[in-house]
């Protein structure tokens, strides 16, 4: 009996050598030819073509040799631009209600009902008015820009798109489909992140993921048009300005895009060379947009989601930064004693010690950096009246008397210059990071994409002031 | 403020040092921790591997040959050799050294894990082939004994590495490739690759860069004192005879010499044409194979080309009703009959 068993098993062991190295492979090669049989039997293809083929024809005209590009751009320009003019005007309407009428009114009513100074603070100039401010500013934009970038999805143009432009990406080593969630990425990082998941090749996905934030996002375009027209604009003849200041926000957008390809090739040839690459790329039929649907789950899916996340982290992000201004230590609020102590790190960086700590409390939302930068600088220059009152974010509707402000704040062009770079090359928001998190279920690549482009961006902020400096003879 | 001059220099000399001490495998750091890594463990196990080899190859270990495998000096070398004599790995005597019986288990055991690792590096991870030897060296250290047994089960038990070389089953039992060196096959001999040598490591990019792999069938039609020519499918390949001795092939069987794939490669088709699948090479591995299959690509399948990028790459294919798009890398291993 026991020998039997010791025979076979013997031989079973013998023949595993004869079974050939690629065995796996061979079973699985069957399988799929057994299956494609099986299915081949049982499935019927429509026989004649018709002569005529729209998705052919749309297809040659839009990967033409010289029409693709142009459509590409034409059709991208398009989008932003009703993107932009189109959100201005509720992006207005949200803000004289929320922060002109809303905020006084609630301001009143507290003062009515006696509540304490601190209390009313944090809740109605903190917490109130950061997530109105981030809400008001987000929301237009993203509720036009989504939804047509979800209708050309669905119309079936993108993917010709990712087609075109992987030929470009490949050089990086990255997939034609990053090219999608980069433009995502310009309404909003967190939707740009989500949007990776269209990649299915691992590797090529956590490259679009950690470089996604080199795409300028909708909270960043606001501070880069204002800094732009107020420290570069004005240094040309007035009819010249508006030109000037465009060319060098759009100038920002494509170094990010520049950026994107280069930190898509560094990665893709280190710390990620292990990870799986595959690339497919499905082309689907065309189909007329399902319109009202588009808008339905664009709706949900995208801008809300995004949007409730943000709330979440400016809430609280109102709240600190409320409390940091008007918590007195040793007379100094908590605020100017964090400007004071990291002000000369600032300034080694040509930025300063208020813009560090803004992008330390605007973590949570982008949207805020400019209101803060100019509550903290009336709060450190003792501010002549300006502003509503420490704790309280402002702006105003004149450049010439914000830019007034700045240069009392001791702000020179090249602290302009250099916040336009730290602006587009800092961590991601917090919701993009949580997003992050949520996508990889890794705490090592969230590390990853939120450590390195704040990195970057002390380095070549660095750089560009002491090379600025040496030129300019300080 | 700081003189922006001297803040520049020593910016630029912050990001030289930094580079010097993180860059990409030769930095400073990555070289200390590999000297962190290398324990007596390591060592005696990179020794009874050393003498393992050479006793299969019928070469004798000497003392300077272990000193320089190991990269040390040969006093180092004598007192490794000492640690495993006391723990009855190795037998000394006079000028010559052999693994004992357990010296022999325990090197099996980790030309094992190496093997296996290889074998989990070309499947499951995007590494490059030239990568795969380095890695397993670090790697075959760290596993126990029951560890690499859950690794090969996760493998699905496989029998040999990716460069041919036949994975120690938990009993240590192994049957060698039986092939031949490539210099030494007859002119004329359709022959498959069985075992190709991944050291030195010079050698082996050489036979990377040809593109040659496992399974691939060859046939030599010129040998010299210093040239081997030999072909793949329609690919014409020169080697140095000693490049071509880490090759290793056997003979087709006679009914069974018209075994390879048929057909061009997908790549070659233009727009408009149609070709019939044959199969897809066995360059194409793991998870990037599996996905070829996923999507409809099997033997029998017809498949139109739709479209090139304007650029040139990728190509844009009708298979089974949808259209995909491939990279020319991975068209060129699909082998298509093309039809009119």
């Amino acid at each position: 009996m026991n020998s039997n068993y010791e025979k076979i098993l013997k031989s079973a062991r013998d023949l595993r050598w004869d079974i050939g190295v690629d065995f796996h492979e061979k079973t699985m090669e069957a399988l799929y030819t057994d299956a494609t049989r099986i299915a081949d039997r049982a499935v019927t293809y429509p026989k004649e073509k018709p002569r005529f083929d729209l998705d052919r024809t749309i297809d040659k005209l839009v990967t033409s040799r010289v029409w693709g590009f142009p459509l590409m751009i034409l059709m991208l320009t398009f989008i932003f631009w009703l993107t932009i003019t189109g959100a201005n005007y509720p992006s207005g309407l949200l803000f004289s209600l929320l922060i002109d009428k809303v905020h006084p009114l609630l301001k009143a009513g507290a003062a009515s009902i006696g509540m304490p100074w601190w209390l009313d603070g944090v809740l109605i100039d903190g917490a109130y008015l950061a997530t109105a401010w981030v809400v008001s500013v987000m929301l237009p934009p993203m509720a036009i820009f989504f939804p047509l970038f979800t209708l050309l999805e669905d119309f079936g143009y993108l993917p010709r798109v990712a087609f075109n432009l992987d030929h470009i990406f490949r050089k990086a080593g990255a997939h034609g489909k990053q090219a999608l969630s980069m433009t995502m990425g310009f309404g909003c990082n967190a939707a740009g992140v989500i949007s990776t998941r269209i990649i299915d090749s691992p590797r090529e996905r956590l490259i679009a993921i950690i470089t996604n934030n080199f795409s300028l996002c909708n909270g960043r375009w606001p501070t880069q048009i204002l800094i732009a027209t107020i420290f570069i604009g004005t240094m040309v003849p007035a009819y010249l300005g508006g030109l000037i200041s465009a060319i060098s926000v759009v100038a920002i957008a494509l170094l990010g895009v520049l950026l994107t390809f280069v930190v898509s090739w560094a990665l893709s040839r280190t710390i990620l060379k292990g990870e799986v690459s595959t690339f497919t790329l499905e082309l689907p039929p065309y189909r007329p947009p399902r319109i009202l649907q588009t808008l339905y789950t664009s709706m949900i899916d995208r801008t809300l989601v995004v949007l409730w996340r943000a709330i979440i982290f400016a809430l609280p992000a109102g709240v600190v930064l409320w409390i940091s201004a008007n918590l007195m230590i040793s007379g100094v609020s908590l605020a100017e004693h964090l400007v004071n102590i990291l002000n000369p790190f600032g300034l080694l960086l040509g930025l300063n010690g208020v813009i560090l700590v803004a992008y330390i409390v605007a973590i949570p939302a982008n949207e805020i950096v400019i209101p803060t930068i100019m509550m903290l600088t009336v709060l450190v220059t003792g501010g002549n009246g300006i502003g509503e009152g420490s704790g309280v974010m402002f702006e105003l509707e004149s450049g010439l008397a914000t830019l007034n402000i700045l240069t009392q704040g001791g702000w020179t062009l090249l602290t302009g210059v250099n916040l336009m770079l730290f602006s587009l090359i800092h961590n991601p928001c917090s919701t993009t990071i949580y997003t992050i998190y949520k996508e990889t279920g890794s705490a090592k690549w969230t590390t990853i994409a939120s450590l390195l482009p704040v990195v970057m961006g002390f380095v070549i902020t660095f750089f560009t002031a002491q090379i600025w400096r040496l030129i300019a003879g300080w | 403020m700081i003189d922006p001059l001297f803040a520049l220099l020593v910016g630029i000399g912050v990001m030289l040092i930094a580079g010097l001490v993180f860059w990409p495998q030769s930095g400073l750091f990555w070289k200390y921790q590999k000297r962190r890594e290398l324990t007596e463990k390591v060592l005696i196990e990179d020794t009874l591997k050393y003498i393992f080899k050479c006793e299969r190859n019928q070469k004798t270990a000497t003392l300077e040959s272990l000193a320089g495998a190991l990269s040390t000096s040969q006093a180092n070398a004598s007192e490794i050799l000492a640690l495993t004599q006391a723990r009855g790995l190795v037998d000394l005597s006079e000028n010559s050294f052999s693994l004992t019986d357990t010296g022999k288990r325990t090197a099996t055991q980790i030309v094992r894990a190496h093997r296996l690792w290889e074998r989990y590096l070309a499947d499951t991870t995007g590494f490059d082939e030239g990568d795969w030897h380095q890695q397993a060296e670090r790697l075959e250290h760290k596993l126990s004994e029951e560890e690499i047994n859950r690794l090969s089960a996760s493998l699905g038990h496989p029998t040999h590495d990716p460069h041919g070389d036949p994975i120690p089953t938990q009993r240590g039992e192994w049957v060698s490739h039986g092939g031949l060196p490539l210099s030494d096959l007859a002119l004329g001999t359709p022959s498959r690759i069985v075992h190709i040598e991944d050291e030195p490591e010079v050698i082996y990019a050489q036979i990377i860069a040809e593109d040659l792999h496992l399974n691939m069938v060859v046939e030599v039609d010129e040998t010299s004192a210093n040239r081997i020519r030999f072909w793949t499918d329609d690919q014409e390949h020169v080697l140095a005879p000693i490049v071509a001795a880490n090759i290793s092939v056997v003979p087709l069987p006679e009914e069974n010499q018209d075994h390879q794939i048929e057909g061009v490669s997908l790549d070659s088709l233009q727009p408009g044409q149609t070709g019939v699948v044959t199969g897809i090479s066995s360059l194409s591995r793991g998870v990037e194979r599996r996905r070829l299959f996923d999507l409809g690509i099997t033997p029998g399948t017809p498949i139109d080309v739709e479209m090139v990028n304007p650029g040139g790459d990728p190509t844009a294919y009708r298979i089974r009703g949808s259209v995909i798009a491939l990279r020319s890398n991975q068209a060129r291993l699909i082998k298509v009959n093309p039809k009119n």
